[in-house]
């Protein structure tokens, strides 16, 4: 597949700062691509300078083969951008916000009501067209806004932190839409999270460090190389524990009330805990995690609920 | 054409809904009707209900233009102008927009208190009188709303233009001849009141409702709607071209301004911080 968002050498700084560093990458259409980081790590102006808000320092940005210095025109009319805070204007009902979308975009004014009626039922708010955006949840207001990015039908859809503030049930939702997008509409989904479970359904992973990627692959690949999956073992024999795990050549950390072991040999470490079957209190498998990809490579937790 | 008028729109729909600034923007006109027939009412001049009726509805329409245009910070502030930045649509059919809708409402109120002033003895001889008001409030409505535009790109949060925009609203309404006489004013401020745009707005726009522009100089002068300055004398057309060149000049100036800004930093919070 063509990618659909080239990021070649590209350099954002601000004075003498350098906020972005000659970081390149490649998104490949129709599909779901999260970009990590820890707050100031540049993932905002990254995406900011993709939708032609900023402007870069250095290098080559396309999208959809558009270049977004020269080209802003062409690129703002291929994508759609759910901001980090909210860009509804609050006084307008949910349908006049659309509408003016619309007339941004110029959608023919025949096919205006159909898209409204369509991208309302989609994130499933069509009873609250002629409301006040000011009397809608925040997880109302999202969806709005997730609509109305898709109602001049765009080929990439840009979310920052698209889930930040909801509450677990309204975010289950978003995410539904985002999947049901991405396979129905072929919408190429670019987003940044600092949920790391949420992450786990993108196709392609990008972590990014200091104005730098220090990864960028599926998440399973990123599982595979940076964490381990591990069994916590509580025993009643603690010492015959050790004795096999020494026999088989599992790596392990002895803990106050348990055996932490390395689980990457599962048919050897079957067979440890066969020879334990009797005296085992407590078993737990524990696979690595998109957190454990991040805090290998960054070193540091992802804060929730801040900005980044 | 169609985002601006799409925006204008917008603005005044945004106007209607606000109902305390609906119900006080009608208010307003009669109690200042009400507080300045008091001063002019002694007043030297021919017909002074009309005189302080036109100077009313000028202010009026160059304060509302100015503050609508404005508007643009607190859409800034909310988010909603970055919407309009990252689509296709030009920033000069949205300041276009923006110019629009505040000429258009700085009309209404100005026509809104040339209606009251109907009731309380305004009278013109011919109906075109009131075509030709209408158009110059229009034209004063462009002209100070890309003054107001120009304030409110160049300040970065909502607070600091409050303070910025009374602090220069005030001075040039009560400098400008609309409310008090200028023949009232000491000397030096009636050399400040020479500099500001909206004296020769109140000139032209008193000229046209009084139906004077066939009076003789001297008569104007007497009157305030021509001034001698240093021997030169400024007639009403000349008050008009002066208008012209103001307004063309912050239209243009704001226009640049607005497509340079950057929004990302404006925010309502005064200390809030750029984030990457």
């Amino acid at each position: 597949m063509n990618p659909i968002i080239e990021v070649k050498n590209f350099t954002k700084r601000y004075g003498k700062f350098t906020a972005v560093d000659n970081i390149s990458f490649d998104v490949a259409e129709g599909s779901i691509f999260a970009f990590l980081g820890p707050n100031g790590a540049g993932k905002s102006t990254t995406i900011n300078t993709l939708c032609t808000i900023f402007e870069k320092t250095e290098g080559i940005l396309r999208i959809d083969g558009k270049d977004v210095s020269t080209q802003k025109s062409e690129v703002r009319r291929a994508i759609g951008v759910v901001f980090q805070d909210s860009t509804l204007d609050k006084k307008m009902t949910v349908e006049e916000n659309l509408k003016m979308h619309c007339v941004f975009y110029s959608v023919p004014k025949s096919e205006v009501n159909e898209r409204i009626s369509f991208v309302l039922e989609l994130v499933e708010l069509s009873e609250w067209r002629k409301k006040r955006v000011s009397a809608l949840s925040g997880g109302m207001k999202r969806r709005v806004e997730i609509a109305r990015g898709l109602i001049h039908y765009p080929k990439v859809l840009f979310l920052d932190e698209p889930t930040t503030g909801l509450d677990p049930q309204t975010r289950a939702h978003i995410w539904e839409y985002i999947v049901k997008l991405q396979k129905e509409k072929n919408i190429t989904m670019f987003l940044t999270t600092h949920y790391m479970d949420e992450a786990e359904i993108c196709n392609q992973v990008a972590i990014m460090d200091g104005g730098k990627i220090v990864a960028n692959d599926t998440p399973f690949a990123l599982k595979k190389q940076y964490t381990k999956d591990r069994a916590y073992i509580t025993t009643e024999r603690p010492e015959e524990l050790e004795r096999l795990l020494h026999t088989y050549n599992l790596d392990y950390i002895k803990k106050p009330k348990y055996y932490r072991v390395d689980a990457c040999n599962i048919p050897t470490l079957l067979q440890v805990l066969g020879e334990q079957k009797d005296v085992i209190t407590d078993l737990e498998l524990k696979k690595g995690t998109l957190n454990d990809v991040f805090l290998e490579i960054t070193g540091k937790e992802i804060r929730e609920g801040t900005k980044s | 054409m169609k985002t601006v008028l799409a925006l204008c729109m917008r603005n005044l729909k945004e106007f209607v809904r606000n109902r305390t600034r609906l119900i006080f923007s009608i208010i307003f006109p009669f109690f200042f009707i009400y507080v300045f027939s008091a001063i002019f009412r002694n007043d030297y001049i021919e017909n002074p209900i009309s005189h302080m009726l036109a100077g009313i509805a000028i202010a009026t329409v160059f304060d509302f233009s100015l503050r609508i245009s404005s508007t643009t910070i607190d859409d800034m502030a909310s988010g909603f102008m970055k919407e309009v930045l990252v689509s296709p649509v030009s920033r000069l059919s949205v300041a276009g927009g923006q110019f629009l809708s505040s000429a258009v409402i700085g009309t209404m109120q100005g026509l809104l208190i040339i209606i009251i002033g109907f009731f309380i003895g305004f009278r013109i001889t011919t109906p075109l009188t009131i075509i030709y008001m209408i158009l110059a409030m229009i034209f004063v409505g462009f002209v100070f709303a890309g003054f107001g535009l120009f304030l409110a790109t160049n300040t970065k949060s909502t607070q600091t233009f409050q303070v910025i925009s009374v602090a220069i609203t005030m001075p040039m309404t009560f400098l400008s001849g609309a409310y008090i006489p200028l023949e009232h004013l000491p000397p030096t401020l009636t050399y400040i009141s020479y500099i500001n745009p909206l004296t020769y707005a109140v000139a032209l726009f008193r000229t046209i409702s009084l139906e004077r522009l066939a009076t003789p100089q001297s008569q104007l002068i007497a009157e305030e709607l021509a001034f001698e300055i240093g021997g030169f004398v400024v007639t009403p057309w000349i008050s008009a071209l002066f208008l012209l060149g103001f307004g063309a000049l912050f239209l243009l100036l704001s226009t640049i301004s607005f497509a340079r800004t950057d929004f990302s930093k404006v925010s309502r919070g005064a200390g809030e911080q750029i984030d990457w």
